[in-house]
């Protein structure tokens, strides 16, 4: 159902040197990369939402990588953004990691370190992905349900029995285990654990 | 006895005619002699009273006649004179008698005034009687104390100045004069007493290093094509070196032959320390001035540096890469040793501008060309641009005259300039986030450098202070920024000034004279 795409790691740095270093190095280790000039191109690139992780220098002229956070935090942006901060940045550093940021790094840097820092973005990304398309599903299973049906789930969830559920909905008892192996159907629960699983992923305020 | 008579009375009407004409010779040579002329019987009454005697002491002959001469002299000598007259008759002993002296005489109404006195005593006469000339030098005296006076203020001027003058010929023959000023600042004393060559003074006083100059210079005094003026070195006997400030001309008869040398020598050590300390101060200020500036830049040229050094650790690590792939793209790894080279000459000439910038250096004026040195400055300012979020414009017309200048002090001057309009746009959005810096000829041919910012402009109470030393509206400032600015442009014959930016913020020029020879001393 969820269609595995290659992570790309999105550089934005107005410094042509640093930019293009970095294009080499995820080069060097296989990793798709795209480079930006500044947080504006980005923004304007087709990105159709893919997979990946932002690496972004904090400190640009023009939109800085702050602001850029700012812009893809009010479009409900899952990217995992590393910045890479200079010298003296760190309380634009921590703005950055309140902000959501998954980490920064201090110019110049070890390789292997940012390679590490990209991997474990690209693997946070690909779990918020994983989770978001769990989530979606689980919605969908949840919008299939009748409201009669709905009614029951939301009874079993708040760990009623079978009897109680039919006093409280004024049903037969045979009625509510109807609906009840209907619902599980539905939902393609495992069990009643499962269930009530998925329904509490969907009904957090937020992930 | 008529014709005796006759005879007698024409003798005696001779005689008396002779004796007529005598007394009215006797009156006229009185009365016509400038002097005065009194003559004083052996008791100091007063026989006879000159017209001029009469202007000069403001008695009628009348009144005067039959006085004692005493009448005429101001105390002591009024009550010594009875006993000087007694001693001469009683002695013979002569003071003022044949002699003549300068005494104080007393007029009618009591003022004092200095004479000229002789004294004669009428041959053949007993007892004596004696004749008085006297000349009013009430006017020469006051000449002569002038003058005196003059002498000791020129002295004085002389010694307080510091100054000392001379008159001296070319030949040993002429009368020479060097003021006693003088003297004591080539350290001679008036023992010395031989007379001092131009050679001799050359060799013997002036600094070697200095020698050469002041001959030429004589030289061309000597030849009549301009005065000598001239600064220089002597190292005096005793080993003290002064400086001296020598100003002289040559006189020539009308058949150009010289005649002598008129001249005055200043010594001016005193100032010329003075000035030395001053100048060394003010270079450890504008020196210290610049350290501070780039104190506060730290940040962004550690930034600066920062970018090539993080460009070459990751090229290099990437080319390790590349390398050890199966099939290695010989291409990137080229292209990344290239850029690894460029990144480390680019960090090299970061470091190269900031040392050249806060180098404790000798101030040297070169002609220089502004948009280059502009350009030049760019790396510098805009890695202080760049870590406020602003954006730094250059606009620079070109061709510009060239300017004569220090080339490190001019890069300062436009430094702090910018790193104010970055500080100026702190609070403002980023639309107005520009720096622009410009360049262009001004109407009178000057080159004119504009610093442009969008800031929140100038409080009136700042605009008043801008430019007073340790005056600052920033928390870390040092306040010396525009103080040192302005006096490096001033020295360098321009002027720095400011203006309302045309929408919002302030505009800064400077001017800089494009000849070489507008350029003034440091």
């Amino acid at each position: 159902m969820i269609k595995e795409q290659k992570p790309t790691v999105f550089v934005v740095d107005d410094d042509a040197a640093v930019r293009d270093s970095l294009r080499l190095l995820l080069k060097s280790v296989g990793l798709p990369v795209e480079v930006f000039e500044s947080a504006q191109d980005f923004l304007d690139a087709e990105r159709d939402d893919r997979p990946g992780c932002l690496v972004l220098d904090i400190r640009m002229p023009g939109m800085s990588g702050l602001e850029l956070q700012q812009k893809l935090n009010d479009r409900h942006s899952i990217l995992p953004i590393i910045f890479i901060t200079g010298h003296g940045d760190v309380p634009m550093a921590v703005e950055a990691m309140q902000a959501g940021a998954v980490d920064f790094i201090q110019k110049p840097f070890r390789d292997q370190d940012l390679l590490d820092r990209i991997n474990q973005a690209l693997d946070k990304d690909a779990g918020s992905r994983r989770m978001l398309a769990e989530r979606n599903m689980i919605r969908k299973r949840l919008e299939s349900l009748t409201p009669r049906e709905r009614e029951v789930l939301d009874l079993v969830v708040a760990g009623k029995a079978n009897k109680v559920i039919a006093g409280d909905l004024n049903l037969s008892q045979r009625t509510v285990e109807i609906h009840r192996a209907r619902v599980m159907e539905k939902m393609e629960a495992h069990s009643l654990a499962h269930l009530v699983r998925m329904v509490l992923e969907v009904e957090r305020p937020e992930a | 006895m008529a014709s005796k008579h006759s005879t007698t009375a024409r003798g005696a009407a001779a005689r008396r005619t002779s004796s007529q004409q005598q007394g009215l010779e006797y009156r006229a040579i009185l009365d016509a002699a400038v002097d005065a002329i009194i003559i004083v019987d052996h008791h100091g009454t007063i026989q006879e009273f000159s017209r001029a005697a009469q202007k000069t002491f403001g008695y009628e002959r009348d009144e005067i006649l039959g006085l004692n001469v005493r009448e005429l002299m101001p105390e002591p000598f009024r009550s010594e004179h009875d006993g000087y007259m007694d001693r001469y008759l009683r002695t013979g002993e002569a003071r003022i008698i044949g002699v003549g002296r300068e005494v104080m005489a007393r007029r009618k109404d009591g003022s004092v005034f200095p004479c000229d006195l002789a004294v004669g005593r009428v041959q053949g006469m007993e007892p004596p009687r004696f004749i008085g000339f006297i000349r009013d030098i009430t006017t020469r005296k006051a000449d002569q104390e002038l003058l005196l006076r003059s002498e000791a203020e020129l002295r004085l001027a002389q010694e307080l100045a510091n100054l000392g003058n001379y008159v001296m010929h070319p030949d040993a023959g002429g009368d020479d004069y060097f003021s006693p000023q003088l003297r004591r600042i080539l350290g001679v004393t008036p023992e010395d007493g031989h007379r001092v060559s131009r050679e001799e003074f050359l060799e013997r006083w002036v600094h070697p290093s200095d020698r050469q100059r002041v001959a030429a210079g004589f030289a061309r005094m000597d030849t009549g094509a301009a005065p000598l003026d001239i600064e220089y070195q002597v190292v005096l006997p005793d080993g003290t070196v002064k400086h001296l400030h020598h100003l002289a001309q040559a006189m020539f008869d009308n058949r150009g032959r010289l005649l002598k040398y008129v001249g005055t020598i200043h010594d001016i050590t005193d100032r010329r320390r003075a000035e030395d300390e001053a100048r060394v101060l003010q270079e450890r200020l504008t020196h210290f001035s610049r350290l501070s500036t780039m104190g506060e830049m730290a940040a962004g040229l550690a930034h600066e540096i920062n970018q090539p050094l993080s460009a070459i650790a990751t090229y290099a690590r990437a080319c390790q890469r590349l390398i050890a792939l199966p099939e290695p793209e010989l291409e990137d790894i080229v292209g990344a040793l290239e850029q690894i080279n460029a990144q480390a000459l680019r960090a090299g000439e970061v470091i190269r501008r900031l040392r050249n910038f806060v180098k404790n250096r000798e101030v040297k004026r070169e002609p220089i060309n502004c948009a280059r040195l502009l350009e030049d400055l760019r790396t510098l300012a805009e890695t202080d641009a760049r870590l406020h979020n602003i954006r730094l414009r250059l606009d620079l017309q070109e061709p510009l005259p060239t300017v004569y200048a220090d080339p490190i002090q001019l890069q300062q001057v436009v430094l702090n300039l910018v790193r104010n309009a970055i500080d100026a746009m702190a609070d403002v959005p980023e639309e107005r986030r520009e720096v622009v810096l410009a360049t262009r000829i001004a109407s009178d041919g000057e080159v004119e450098v504009v610093v442009a910012d969008h800031g929140t402009g100038l409080a009136p109470e700042a605009t008043e202070h801008l430019f007073n030393p340790f005056f600052t509206t920033k928390a870390s400032g040092t306040g010396l920024g525009l103080a040192i600015s302005r006096s490096i442009v001033r020295a360098h014959g321009g002027r720095l000034w400011h203006t309302a930016n045309d929408d919002c913020g302030v505009r800064f020029h400077f001017t800089l004279p494009a000849s070489p020879a507008a350029a003034t001393g440091d």
